[in-house]
């Protein structure tokens, strides 16, 4: 086990005890109010049947482990009305989703969200939209991420959407 | 005096075909069976002059030739062309894409689409010369005409047709080098020799593999694919068949005058010969004929006949017997030699 370092920063008015009441307040909050629920999909990357040259896989070659629900906050950015050919062709997709997830929380599913994993967003009832993860956020090293620069609790991770070519999900 | 050194000392008088070193092409007299064929495409169904080739048989034929000729299957899945030529009219595209679109209608990946270049530029192919001025008509075909009473030809005459060039870009869409790899093998095979053909209304029309690019989206966090465009120039040519002109040239009237030389001089007897034949059994001694026409029967030949008889109607008559129109003759011999064969000839002169 590798050794730990106590973290003393900001310690005159703040600490682990506030650290994790502050943490325990706003998981109750986007838990327990937001409850904004998705389906991670991560990919098994010893399993998923890969092309030799250039690992790709066939949308029915991709395995993962079994799926596992986590809650975030969401934000999908606007549908980008945009076309393959100059004009023609029009492809109108929805934006990227950007999801904002605790730490804590991921280690209590016992998950990691890596990047080029799949996340499934119940748009509607019917309607499960698949993105993929293209930033992963594992480095939160920066203040924003952090509780008053005392220490990190919340990974913001990017996805960009895809089709159901690439992905089908269940 | 010296005769000059520049002088031919043999000169080949035997006269020989307009390009002899190639015996089976156009001698300047016979058309090569090569390009009948050719011509049979051109004019087939349909008249004896081309079918007009205008910009939208062009871009069918580009069409045709991404379908048919570029067809590119991934894991046994044939990746799907938008067989249309996407205009500015929206809901034209989902009209035709309807078929491989995901519930967002939009198009699934893979696919290939074809769009065009909207200017025409003035053609490559031939070179581009401007040799002929003010749209001059050239013999096309002599075709023969008969109404009925006058036979002969139109002259089928069209003018040179206005080649054209026309820019295509072929694009995939994909989301897999694999896809990617078997479009561009299929494409590059297909363009090994520089050019390839589409076959409009007939004619071949050759294209030329430009050049191929790269648009692929393969940004850090957006959506990526891959996509690889390949621009095709079709040097074509267009055929308007309201610039032709049929025109009658020769024609030759046939008179057929007919009539009786009743006030002649001089009638001519005309007379035809029947010979009546009886076969070698003993029983074989009768023969008939019904006439159609009136004529004088005498007989002038006879072999193995004693004697004979002859009968008009079933009366009998003496010679020459005078025959009217579906009177029947019947004739009875006796044989020489009754197992023998025997016939007689008679001459029937025709009684105007």
């Amino acid at each position: 086990m590798s050794k730990k370092i106590p973290i003393t920063r900001i310690s005159k008015f703040f600490g682990s005890e506030d650290f994790s009441l502050e943490q325990d307040i706003g998981m109750e909050w986007l838990h327990g109010d937001m409850h904004f629920t998705m389906v991670l999909f991560r990919v098994d990357k010893r399993l998923s049947d890969v092309d030799d040259v250039y690992g790709e896989s066939g949308v029915e070659e991709i395995r993962y482990h079994p799926p596992v629900e986590f809650n975030a906050l969401v934000e999908i950015a606007d549908p980008q009305n945009k076309t393959y050919a100059s004009g023609l062709v029009n492809q109108m997709e929805p934006g990227n989703m950007t999801i904002n997830v605790y730490i804590k929380h991921l280690e209590e599913l016992g998950v990691d969200i890596s990047y080029g994993d799949y996340i499934g967003y119940p748009e509607t009832e019917t309607t499960m939209r698949y993105y993929v993860v293209a930033n992963d956020g594992r480095v939160t090293s920066d203040m924003k991420h952090s509780m008053g620069g005392y220490k990190a609790f919340y990974r913001t991770i990017s996805c960009s959407f895809v089709n159901e070519n690439e992905f089908k999900g269940i | 005096m010296a005769l000059p050194k520049k002088n031919k000392k043999n000169i080949n008088i035997t006269p020989s075909t307009v390009q002899g070193h190639y015996p089976y092409g156009y001698n300047g007299i016979v058309t090569p069976n090569r390009r009948e064929e050719l011509s049979d495409m051109i004019t087939e169904h349909g008249t004896m002059l081309p079918k007009s080739v205008l910009h939208a048989d062009l871009d069918r034929g580009m069409l045709d030739f991404v379908s048919d000729d570029l067809r590119t299957s991934v894991s046994g899945k044939k990746i799907p062309v938008i067989d249309r030529i996407l205009t500015l009219q929206r809901w034209g595209e989902f009209s035709k894409t309807w078929s491989f679109s995901d519930k967002d209608k939009n198009v699934s990946f893979p696919f290939v689409v074809v769009v065009r270049k909207p200017d025409v530029q003035p053609g490559s192919n031939p070179a581009l010369q401007y040799t002929i001025p003010d749209r001059k008509q050239f013999h096309y075909a002599k075709v023969p005409t008969w109404d009925g009473n006058r036979k002969g030809y139109d002259v089928y005459k069209i003018p040179q047709p206005v080649p054209v060039d026309i820019i295509y870009d072929i694009k995939i869409v994909c989301n897999r080098m694999r896809e990617l790899n078997q479009f561009n093998k299929v494409v590059l095979q297909k363009f090994t020799s520089r050019q390839a053909y589409t076959f409009v209304k007939g004619h071949y029309i050759p294209m030329i593999l430009s050049s191929v690019g790269d648009e692929s989206v393969i940004d850090t966090e957006d959506r990526r694919y891959y996509q690889q465009n390949y621009q095709l120039q079709l040097q074509g040519f267009l055929i308007d068949e309201e610039e032709f002109e049929v025109t009658p040239a020769v024609s030759r009237v046939v008179t057929l005058l007919g009539g009786e030389n009743k006030n002649s001089k001089v009638n001519d007897i005309v007379s035809t010969k029947t010979k009546f034949e009886f076969g070698s059994s003993p029983g074989a001694v009768t023969s008939s004929k019904t006439y159609l026409i009136k004529v004088d029967l005498s007989i002038i030949r006879s072999s193995n006949v004693l004697n004979y008889a002859i009968y008009i109607n079933g009366a009998l008559v003496s010679e020459p017997a005078m025959v009217d129109p579906n009177d029947t003759v019947n004739v009875v011999i006796t044989k020489k030699t009754p197992t023998d064969p025997a016939w007689i000839t008679f001459q029937e002169t025709i009684v105007r």
